[in-house]
């Protein structure tokens, strides 16, 4: 397989630091010689290629943006450079390590014990312990506030009880981060795999995000020491906060997969041959390669502002759901037509573009769907929240 | 033990590449750079013969300012410490000019292994490391693909057709090194942050009037060639011949 080389019409490499675009190629070759090969059988399979966690782990991707615990300390930028480049390859390993820092690390960071940071953080950064967040359930999604699980105290107990559903790394999990509501409010408590009243079980049947592990959490009479609750989060503002994390990630993220659907269908429109010339001759063709790629070169410009404003601390979360709307929904649109300029070959595995169309359609829905971040951005805009 | 290994910055094309308009160069714009393959595993060979023996490593390389980026990647990798020769124009120098800096430089620093890779991916002209041992008067291994360290000697192998040669050199001594002598380790992102806190040392280097000199660059004819050797079990014989012919088996 020929190396990966990116996108970049508008030089934005030119505006990254060294160790930006350091990180950025190490992701990259990562991919290319790790996640490559075996991601096309992983997917059909329907299997997360747990193999790869102790190789992400060496890496330094997980917690990577921390400077305790033995993390990297890196800046947002190169943050969703790796994140963009881990989805370049697949949306299950970005979704892996985002979920695990931005959903599972962040949170027991920002609102856990120092207990709770000492024992869990170095097992989770170093990928020898692995977390899922349990905040959607199968009767409210979108509107996570009117979650069904409880939380009731017992002693020196809480007795959990509830469903959480479509759940990244559930069967996985060496810790659950579920949120569920105590006397009306929602708190977050840490729920180890192996807690007699607890299970997780995988869901079948998908036809996107295939190679992700994804799965359902039951807590049934499930009781957990009281030191398990995280003290710092009180109301759903906590976990929307690490919803904008994965948010975040996410944004990045759609750019690899778009770009991996741009440059696929770029290399075949020149290869393949028809009425005695190539398919990029032809001016349907390149109106189609010159959208696909202006959406790429604007959501990177997009991307590159929001890190920077993640970096500044002044980053607000309309930002957030701007680019996670804008670039998913341009990453759907750009596989789409790719996949309708591979013709039939496009319909099928061995091209990758398939995999990302049915992948982006995950994307699309999960941490806030796209009218969820319509609405966002449209109380942002109006001073008026249509949720309520 | 002191290490040093030397690399050179090239571009990373991923296979297709274009020439500029003057055909003088590999047009590197929109185009990324790396370590020459070769040397990305000369660089693990040293990480690793320190890990094993304890001492330095050293990574040098002749080139621009912009080089620092393949010497960050190598001291993220776990080299100890860095050399820019700086040359602006490195892509004109021709390989007696680029061994004779290095040598000058390396000369005094007392190296006890000095590793190259057997050629690089931009040039390909296979002569630095070996020049860089004849002008320090050393002894040479190219295009080895193994590399052991025993009681101040190395023992160093060349893979052949029907299976290995294998050197014992004495220490100090020159080799380089092939693709498949090892799988170069990824950078971490702790690597990668510590790196950019170690000083590189630096030192401007003047090309001496070159024995080689570049008329023009010219880009292999590009095309695919197809050809249908037959269908089924009958087309097994063409295909071993095809084969054969160029020297897969």
């Amino acid at each position: 397989m020929t190396n990966f080389v990116g996108v970049d019409h508008f030089n934005i490499d030119e505006l990254l630091t060294e160790e930006q675009k350091l990180i950025r190629n190490t992701v990259r070759r990562f991919v290319d010689e790790e996640v490559m090969p075996i991601i096309k059988d992983a997917f059909e399979a329907g299997r997360f290629p747990k193999e790869l966690i102790p190789k992400i782990a060496a890496l330094g991707l997980l917690g990577a943006t921390l400077k305790e615990y033995g993390g990297a300390g890196i800046d947002s930028i190169s943050y969703g450079l790796a994140m963009q480049e881990l989805e370049r390859g697949d949306t299950a390993i970005r979704s892996f390590c985002s979920v695990q820092n931005g959903l599972v690390i962040y949170p027991i960071y920002t609102f856990g014990s120092k207990e709770q940071k000492d024992y869990w953080l170095p097992k989770l950064m170093r990928g020898e312990a692995v977390g899922c967040f349990g905040l959607t359930e199968p009767e409210h999604g979108s509107d996570p506030g009117a979650m069904d699980t409880v939380a009731e105290r017992d002693g020196d107990s809480f007795v959990l009880n509830g469903v959480k559903s479509w759940i990244t790394n559930a069967t996985l999990a060496d810790v659950a981060v579920v949120w569920a509501k105590l006397d009306g409010v929602v708190r977050g408590f840490l729920v180890e795999k192996g807690t007699p009243g607890f299970t997780a079980v995988k869901i079948e049947h998908k036809m996107s995000a295939r190679a992700s592990d994804t799965g359902e959490l039951y807590l049934n009479n499930c009781r957990i020491p009281k030191e398990n609750m995280l003290p710092g989060a009180e109301g759903l503002r906590a976990p929307l906060m690490c919803l904008n994390q994965g948010r975040y990630a996410i944004a990045w993220g759609a750019i690899g997969a778009a770009m991996a659907c741009y440059t696929e269908v770029v290399e075949y429109a020149k290869q393949r041959i028809q009425f005695d010339k190539p398919i990029a001759s032809f001016q349907l063709v390149q109106e189609k390669l010159a959208d696909m790629l202006t959406e790429i070169t604007k959501a990177q410009l997009l991307c590159l502002r929001l890190g920077q404003l993640r970096d500044a601390g002044t980053i607000k979360p309309a930002q957030i759901s701007l680019a996670k709307r804008n670039n998913v929904a341009m990453a759907l649109q750009i596989a789409r037509m790719a996949r309708d300029l591979l013709g039939a070959n496009g319909i099928t595995l061995d091209y990758q573009t398939i995999r990302h169309m049915l992948n982006l359609e995950s994307v699309y829905t999960l941490e806030g769907t796209h009218h969820i971040q319509t609405l966002i951005l449209g109380q942002d805009i109006t001073g008026i929240s249509a949720f309520k | 033990m002191k290490v040093l290994v030397c690399i050179k910055r090239v571009p990373d094309t991923g296979g297709g590449f274009k020439l500029t308009s003057d055909n003088m160069r590999v047009d590197t714009t929109n185009v990324g750079f790396a370590i020459s393959p070769h040397e990305e595993c000369a660089v693990e060979e040293a990480i690793r013969i320190i890990e094993k023996h304890g001492g330095s490593s050293t990574v040098l390389t002749l080139g621009p300012q912009a080089a620092q980026e393949q010497l960050r990647e190598a001291i993220a990798k776990g080299i100890t410490s860095a050399i820019l020769l700086e040359a602006e124009d490195y892509e004109f120098w021709d390989p007696a000019a680029t061994a004779h800096a290095i040598a000058e430089t390396v000369k005094p620093l007392g190296f006890d292994i000095l590793l190259f890779g057997n050629e690089s991916a931009d040039t390909c002209n296979y002569q630095v490391g070996l020049r860089v041992a004849h002008l320090l008067d050393l002894p040479c291994v190219t295009g080895i693909k193994a590399l052991e360290i025993q009681d101040g000697k190395a023992l160093a192998k060349r893979e052949t057709k029907d299976g290995w040669e294998v050197y014992e050199v004495a220490l100090p001594a020159v080799f380089t090194v092939k693709e498949g002598i090892n799988t170069p380790r990824h950078p971490s992102l702790r690597g990668i942050m510590s790196a950019k806190k170690v000083p590189i040392e630096q030192k401007k280097v003047t090309k001496p009037a070159p024995q080689l000199v570049r008329k023009a660059l010219k880009k292999p004819q590009e095309g695919r060639h197809l050809e249908i050797l037959g269908q089924g079990v009958d087309a097994v014989p063409k295909i071993i011949e095809k084969l054969r012919e160029v020297g897969a088996i």
